[in-house]
């Protein structure tokens, strides 16, 4: 068991729908993951920018952590209603914030939302996509 | 690698996201040289499509995304032409939009997106329109000042509204009718549009649909924000309507999450009941309205004053058929919410559809072939279903096809097709083009001050902006004139 510094860092896993890690982070205490994607450049999109209004932020939760998470508002439940591939362990990214009981956490990104047409695209130009 | 000029016709959401992840896959270089350029066209001079006119004005948040367009847009190797029309006008004509025809764009283009969504109302057999029947997009682009500029409707003398249609789009209209306009004012509401709410009589919205709860196509947020609308309720649903639906009804096909959320909705009703006299303190009424399930209209009487309504139930198919029974409503207008087709006169519109075909992102011709790097992407090429989600991930979809072909031989062609063959008919688009060339009618357009780019539509967002600033509330919306004449003002041609 590491032991954290006083930043009190949380341990963050972000894996692809096929189930590879995409990248492990580490974020503080109350930061929520769309941010925290957006920090380190994962591929996760915020198209209302948080404000429960769409559901690209959509993710899927490792069970026991989502388990510890407060149940979601009827706003965030409203755009899960539309989400793609929605599980049992499916939250707004944008809507869960992390405490230190989260450590160790994987949020998985939905099928649906790559590569649909194009199976195995990997990015021609060489360079993994950038954010705008 | 050849070069990839895109020109895409329409600057919606669907547009700026395959922009954004085209942009984003090619590292971005020296500009002049580099081997992406995208050209964005739109007929309005304002880009963003249904975002801008078709978001119901109280979903502010869902208009966030500009913001991101507005990124990609700042890249060197995007320019949005606004104001152009190409290819042939369908009504309501925009006049004055500068007309080019497809085959102008062709040398100038390596590739083709078309994005242009679907614009045209789908109509009820039984009830052309009229002063009395209209369809629910001249609502909302009377509410938007979408620049087609339908007339407002005649809210004064409107008590009773009728909208045909149980869809997101007609539970907007109900509660833009229904909503306070002391709530709506915050809002990016027009001026114009607010002083006809003010006056408006309406009392109640009939919400009607030819068959049932499980088959309507409203989503729970909408629904959720009419039954807690301040200053409404509600009309209780008849038990009968509910009863069926709630287990442990044995022949009930399994609920989906959604659809038990909204039965949950639907029989806890609105906060409130109707009071005996319908009043609140301050002689304010209380306005009203309900979901009245298994009725399909069959027209209107010769005095326009009553709908005709036959009443239905489903068959083993969950088809509505009649059961003989019909009623009269009475109602003072009729607004039909069926849903949208893109435009007949369209290159590659297939009736059948109701849209083009594709396969995967790329255009079929009318044998089933396929056109060389011409695709389409959003509701021009899936219909006019699904949410910025569903546009997102369909966007990025044919972003990835587009290069796939860009990147598998010299010709952007594939050697395996869904369809078959590639198209024998000529090409819309150009093997070796100039980069940085627009056809001769759009720069004679910027010349001339009638074409709208990108920094340009930034200077009346502001402006906008500020004026509804100065006003209390989110944005004081401009049409055509107003903005031709500010930027005019400003030196911005």
């Amino acid at each position: 068991m590491t032991t954290h510094p006083s930043g009190s860092h949380i341990k963050l896993h972000f894996r692809d729908s096929k189930g590879e890690l995409i990248k492990t982070v580490e974020a503080n205490e109350g930061d929520d993951i769309l941010s925290i994607a957006h920090e380190h450049d994962i591929d996760l999109e915020g198209a209302c920018e948080g404000s429960v209004a769409c559901s690209t932020c959509h993710i899927i939760l490792s069970p026991k952590h989502y388990d510890l998470l407060p149940e979601p508002e009827d706003d965030e439940n409203d755009m899960l209603d539309m989400a793609f591939g929605l599980c049992e362990t499916s939250r707004l990214g944008c809507q869960v914030k992390l405490t230190r009981e989260l450590d160790d956490m994987t949020a998985t990104l939905p099928a649906a939302t790559r590569n649909m047409f194009v199976d195995g695209l990997s990015h021609p130009a060489g360079k993994k996509p950038t954010h705008h | 690698m050849g070069p990839l000029k895109l020109a895409i016709i329409g600057g919606g959401p669907s547009s700026f996201y395959v922009a954004s992840r085209l942009l984003s896959l090619f590292p971005q270089n020296d500009t002049l040289t580099s081997p992406l350029k995208i050209h964005i066209y739109d007929r309005l001079w304002a880009p963003h499509g249904l975002v801008r006119y078709g978001v119901a004005p109280d979903h502010p948040e869902v208009k966030n995304c500009t913001h991101k367009f507005d990124q990609v847009a700042q890249d060197p190797r995007l320019h949005f032409f606004g104001n152009i029309q190409v290819g042939p006008q369908t009504p309501p004509v925009i006049p004055h939009a500068l007309p080019i025809s497809l085959s102008a764009l062709k040398s100038h283009y390596t590739h083709l997106l078309f994005s242009t969504g679907c614009n045209i109302p789908t109509l009820h057999p039984t009830l052309p329109p009229s002063d009395r029947v209209i369809p629910a997009l001249s609502l909302v682009q009377w509410y938007t000042q979408h620049p087609s500029r339908p007339p407002p409707p005649p809210l004064h003398k409107t008590e009773h509204v009728s909208v045909i249609g149980q869809g997101n789009v007609a539970l907007d209209v109900a509660r833009m009718l229904l909503t306070p306009p002391a709530i709506l004012e915050k809002y990016d509401v027009p001026s114009p549009v607010l002083d006809v709410l003010h006056r408006s009589a309406v009392r109640h919205v009939s919400i009607i649909g030819r068959r049932g709860l499980l088959q309507a196509a409203f989503t729970t947020k909408e629904l959720r924000e009419l039954t807690t609308l301040e200053g409404t309720f509600m009309t209780p649903l008849a038990p009968e309507i509910l009863a069926p639906l709630s287990p442990p009804a044995p022949s009930n096909a399994k609920l989906t999450r959604q659809q038990s959320r909204i039965l949950q909705l639907l029989q806890k009703g609105s906060p409130g009941s109707p009071t005996a006299t319908s009043e609140l303190p301050h002689g304010i009424k209380t306005k009203s309205w309900s979901l009245d399930f298994f009725r399909s209209p069959t027209g209107l009487t010769a005095d326009g004053q009553y709908l005709t309504l036959a009443h239905t139930m489903l068959d083993e198919r969950a088809r509505a058929v009649p059961t003989g029974v019909t009623s009269l409503l009475r109602t003072d207008l009729t607004v039909t919410s069926l849903g949208h087709h893109a435009d007949p006169s369209a290159a590659y519109f297939d009736p059948a559809l109701g849209h083009l075909r594709t396969d995967r992102g790329r255009v079929l011709d009318t044998a089933g072939h396929t056109l060389r790097r011409v695709y389409a992407s959003g509701w021009a090429a899936t219909g006019a279903r699904g949410v910025l989600a569903a546009t997102m991930i369909d966007a990025y979809a044919v972003a990835d096809v587009i290069l796939a072909d860009h990147f598998s031989n010299g010709r952007g062609e594939v050697a395996k097709l869904e369809s078959g063959a590639y198209s024998k008919e000529d090409a819309l688009v150009a093997d070796d083009v100039d980069m940085v060339s627009i056809p001769k009618e759009v720069e004679e357009g910027v010349k001339a001050g009638r074409v709208v780019q990108y920094d340009q539509w930034k200077k009346i967002d502001a402006e906008e902006l500020r004026r509804g600033a100065e006003m209390g509330k989110e944005r004081e919306r401009m049409g055509w004139e107003e903005a031709h004449q500010f930027l005019t003002s400003m030196g911005a041609w």
